[in-house]
């Protein structure tokens, strides 16, 4: 954790599976992670269309180039979406303050190789997410893997982390 | 005591009795729209009910600061939830979610019927495989978590696009799950009364009970401040404020009157029977507005202040004027006629109000007619058989030749302040027109840092500006309805093109019945669908069967019975709807409220085009200067013809033009100066300064008539002109009090009555008193 909230920023390249229960097969997204200290995190997609998602304080920002929309979310209005932001915002940020607010944390393996196992505390949490794993080694993230209640999963992979 | 004395005295007694009775059973209201007329044109009359009972005037804005934003939201979570819970409050808002929990039910259950994108083509094969590919997209978001549930049944995203509708671009910010000020250094709610806003007892008790919740809510955290705004917290406070100095005043200019005649009389008894009938008048006054009115107001009532100005003075001119040796009795006969033109001349001056119509104006010239009458005939016939056979006022004795000789003298100041007057009416002639128009605004106190607390606390939580108003008028509700969805199509268009920033309908939440109607036709048959979205869906990795959901709601709707009003019962939307569409005696009428306008004239040059001839573009701030202007008007005009009826009883009396002319003179000179004083202070002059100018002509000429009385003796001369002094001296005190008043109503009058007061009295002794020197030998 100690190390993680040293870093000031990071970027990253990424691949996202969505395995959801509506779906017969999983969607695939790519794109690039960029975060600045300790909470501004941006995400771009690239495929299967640009999408950009801005991650500031309580505010989410996501812009679509395909549809020309713009759409700002308060997190705060959206519990489970915010706990489920803080899983990996607060993660890079090394704050394990707010995690613990959020979930039951366990820390498993050593250094080079570690896994963060977050279970959510609050039971509107509970009826959507299950369990949430952050994969890593050293102050990189290199995997997070959420499991939903009903049967849903993702995992995304974080590659040539560049400092 | 003789027998003829006696009947007086038992009269007088029956009589406050009577008026004790009706004044114990009457009732005080306190609406400040007495103050407003009776008949306004129909956007006055729409503004004005806005002003007494539209949502407009229910709204009570409440901010919580001085404490970290955790223990702020924390205590505007708990205030919400104690006024949640009372009946007093219809809504109450801080930005938690559970407070649009039943609207978002309600947009849920009917998002077919509502929502504005549905027309023919939006369930086409292209326009659902959009729809689709967008959800796919959304679905790699964050938002997926709360998508996912909701897609099955509202793949088009119908819901999302109401809740945006309804909250619109301009949302509180929050913390910690409430809303707060940008800055994040307060905590902001928004109720709204059950009661009208005009019910100022009942505005008064909502305020009690938020005082009281808070209290409850912040706990511990005793540096935590609230605040409050909005129209009913603006007329508790004034209310509060005009009763609490129309209090304070009376009470402390009554003690320096009394210590004043105290001082003179050198006797308690006579002391009493001074203010014996400026008492029985006011009780008089009182009971007679109770009367013909119904109730009293309690701006009104306030007025008791002002009358003890005048009304004393009687007494003081009786007791001043009783010389050593000579009864009251013969006193009185010998001054009667003088005093009994006096009184005249105020009823005069105060029958214009009577005709005013604004019922408050109309109660206080009631109130002041009975009380001068009543105040009059107890000096003439109770008091003479009171007091004490052998009074005089010694002060008087000694201060006479004094007082005369200065009166005479003053009149070496003829020419130079005839000369003064003409400067003064020219002054006011040359910069009336260049100084800024009072306000309604003026008419309400509140203080411009009240104004601004409320501008902050409602950008904050981003309620509409209550300046700009879109009414339409129509025969029916249906009518009204489907007039506000052409409006609401052509504001959409306007405010694409930035000349608002956004606007409410009442047909948002309630469509009309056509609008549902055209809706329904345009949702698919269920076999369409079904094959249009199979179409849609061919490539996309959605599960087979996953939009029953979907095809069964469409279904549904087509089928369903169009929304009526009573099917938002329960929501916060029927608050808004009932405030937004509202039945009036000569049909319905619904209101749209804009935001962020920027352009009004072009606006309303668009509105006009409409097919409807019922649309107005109401600027209620314009409006309201326009309503306040036609009061003046009107006071000016009955003002004149008080004047007028001034002359005409002069005339009668002194049968005299150079003698009517010789009282006029001061008057007008007075009250010329008057209004240059506060010209020169910059401020037009307000309903309250006419008023207050009508008040010194009716106390002032009873200063005039005195002057101008003949007199057999230098002695009473000197008598008379001491006992103008002391009536004087008791006027300014009662007036100039009130001029400390932090109520327009109360400050002008007070200011501008004890300015013209001393004025007339000078002016008449410099005008009066040295135009007939001989007259002590007629």
């Amino acid at each position: 954790m100690q190390g993680l909230a040293e870093v000031k920023t990071a970027k990253g390249k990424f691949i996202e599976r969505k395995y959801l229960a509506i779906l017969t097969e999983p969607l695939q997204f790519s794109g690039t992670l960029v975060y600045t200290a300790p909470g501004h995190l941006e995400k771009y997609t690239v495929s299967p269309k640009p999408e950009s998602l801005v991650l500031d304080q309580d505010k989410v920002t996501i812009e679509s180039k395909a549809t020309n929309q713009r759409r700002v979310l308060a997190l705060q209005e959206y519990p489970p979406m915010w706990a489920f932001v803080e899983s990996f915002r607060s993660t890079l940020a090394g704050d394990l303050a707010t995690l613990k607010r959020f979930y039951r944390v366990r820390l498993e393996g050593n250094e080079t190789q570690w896994q963060l196992e977050l279970k959510p505390t609050e039971p509107n949490m509970q009826a959507i997410v299950t369990e949430i794993r952050i994969g890593g080694s050293r102050n990189r993230i290199s995997s997070i893997e959420v499991t939903e209640s009903q049967g849903n999963r993702s995992v995304m992979t974080i590659t040539g982390d560049v400092q | 005591m003789t027998a003829s004395a006696r009947w007086p005295i038992a009269a007088w007694f029956c009589f406050i009795l009577v008026c004790v009775v009706v004044v114990s059973r009457t009732q005080i209201s306190t609406d400040l729209s007495a103050f407003l007329p009776r008949s306004p044109t129909a956007s006055q009359q729409i503004l004005v009910e806005q002003l007494r009972n539209g949502v407009v005037s229910r709204l009570i804005l409440i901010g919580i600061e001085g404490d970290a934003p955790p223990s702020l939201a924390q205590t505007s979570k708990r205030l919400a939830a104690q006024l949640r819970a009372q009946k007093t409050f219809s809504s109450v808002n801080n930005g938690e979610d559970i407070s649009a929990q039943a609207d978002r039910e309600f947009m849920w259950r009917n998002r077919y019927l509502l929502s504005p994108a549905v027309a023919p083509g939006h369930f086409s094969v292209t326009s659902l495989r959009a729809a689709l590919e967008e959800d796919l997209q959304m679905l790699g978001s964050p938002a997926a978590i709360l998508l996912q549930k909701v897609l099955p049944s509202d793949p088009t995203g119908e819901l999302l696009r109401l809740i945006d509708q309804f909250v619109g671009q301009a949302k509180p910010r929050v913390e910690d799950g409430v809303w707060f000020s940008p800055d994040g250094k307060r905590a902001v709610l928004v109720a709204q009364t059950q009661a009208a806003g005009y019910d100022i007892d009942a505005q008064e008790e909502a305020l009690a009970r938020i005082r009281h919740a808070f209290m409850q809510a912040s706990g511990t955290a005793t540096a935590q401040k609230l605040l409050v705004s909005g129209p009913g917290v603006f007329s508790v406070h004034s209310r509060a404020s005009i009763k609490d100095d129309a209090w304070r005043f009376s009470l402390i200019a009554t003690s320096l009157v009394a210590t004043l005649l105290l001082t003179l009389y050198r006797s308690p008894r006579v002391l009493a029977l001074g203010l014996l009938p400026v008492a029985s008048g006011a009780l008089a006054g009182v009971a007679a507005v109770s009367i013909v009115f119904g109730s009293v107001h309690g701006i009104t009532l306030g007025f008791g202040a002002t009358l003890i100005g005048e009304g004393v003075d009687y007494a003081i001119y009786l007791f001043t004027q009783i010389a050593p040796n000579v009864t009251p009795r013969n006193t009185l006969a010998r001054i009667w006629p003088t005093l009994r033109l006096g009184v005249l001349t105020s009823i005069c001056g105060f029958s214009a109000m009577l005709l005013a119509s604004f019922p408050g104006l109309a109660q206080l010239g009631l109130f002041s007619i009975v009380g001068l009458i009543v105040a009059v005939a107890v000096t003439r016939y109770v008091l003479p058989a009171l007091l004490p056979i052998d009074f005089t006022v010694r002060a008087a004795n000694t201060l006479a030749p004094a007082v005369n000789a200065a009166a005479q003298r003053a009149a070496v100041l003829r020419y130079p302040l005839i000369g003064l007057v003409v400067l003064a009416a020219a002054f006011i002639v040359m910069r009336e027109s260049a100084l800024q128009n009072d306000s309604l605004a003026s008419l309400s106190p509140v203080s411009m840092r009240d104004q601004a607390l409320d501008a902050d606390l409602r950008r904050a939580i981003g309620a509409p500006d209550v300046r700009h108003l879109v009414v339409v008028t129509a025969k029916d509700e249906q009518a009204a309805l489907e007039a506000s969805e052409k409006i609401g199509a052509l504001l959409q268009r306007l405010s694409e093109r930035k000349l608002l920033a956004g606007f409410e309908s009442p047909a948002a939440a309630i469509p009309s019945v056509a609008m549902q109607r055209t809706r329904q036709t345009a949702l698919p048959d269920e076999a369409v669908l079904r094959e249009d979205l199979a179409q849609a869906q061919r490539g996309l990795p959605f599960r087979g069967g996953l939009f029953e959901p979907f095809i069964r709601d469409v279904a549904a709707a087509k089928m369903q019975s169009p929304l009526e009003r009573n099917n938002l019962q329960g929501t916060g939307l029927a608050l808004k709807v009932d405030s937004l569409l509202v039945e009036r005696a000569t049909g319905w009428a619904a209101m749209l409220p804009l935001r962020g306008v920027s352009d009004a004239p072009a606006i309303a040059r668009e509105l006009a085009e409409l097919p409807h001839g019922e649309v107005v573009l109401l600027d209620l701030k314009r409006e309201s200067d326009e309503l306040y202007q036609t009061y003046r008007r009107e006071i000016i005009n009955y003002s004149l013809l008080g004047a007028f009826a001034i002359v005409v009883l002069l005339f009668m009396s002194l049968r005299a033009w150079r003698r009517v002319l010789g009282v006029l003179t001061p008057l007008l000179g007075a009250v010329i100066i008057t209004w240059a004083i506060f010209t020169a202070a910059g401020s037009a002059l307000s309903i309250f300064h006419l008023v207050g100018l009508l008040l010194v002509v009716a106390v002032g000429s009873n200063y005039a008539l005195f002057f101008d009385r003949r007199t057999a003796s230098v002695q009473e001369r000197e008598r008379t002109i001491v006992s103008l002094l002391f009536a004087n001296l008791s006027t300014v005190i009662g007036f100039g009090l009130l001029a400390f008043s932090q109520a327009p109503v109360l400050h002008g009058i007070g200011a501008t009555v004890a300015i013209g007061a001393i004025l007339s009295l000078i002016f008449s002794a410099i005008l009066i008193s040295g135009s007939h020197p001989e007259q002590v030998a007629v």
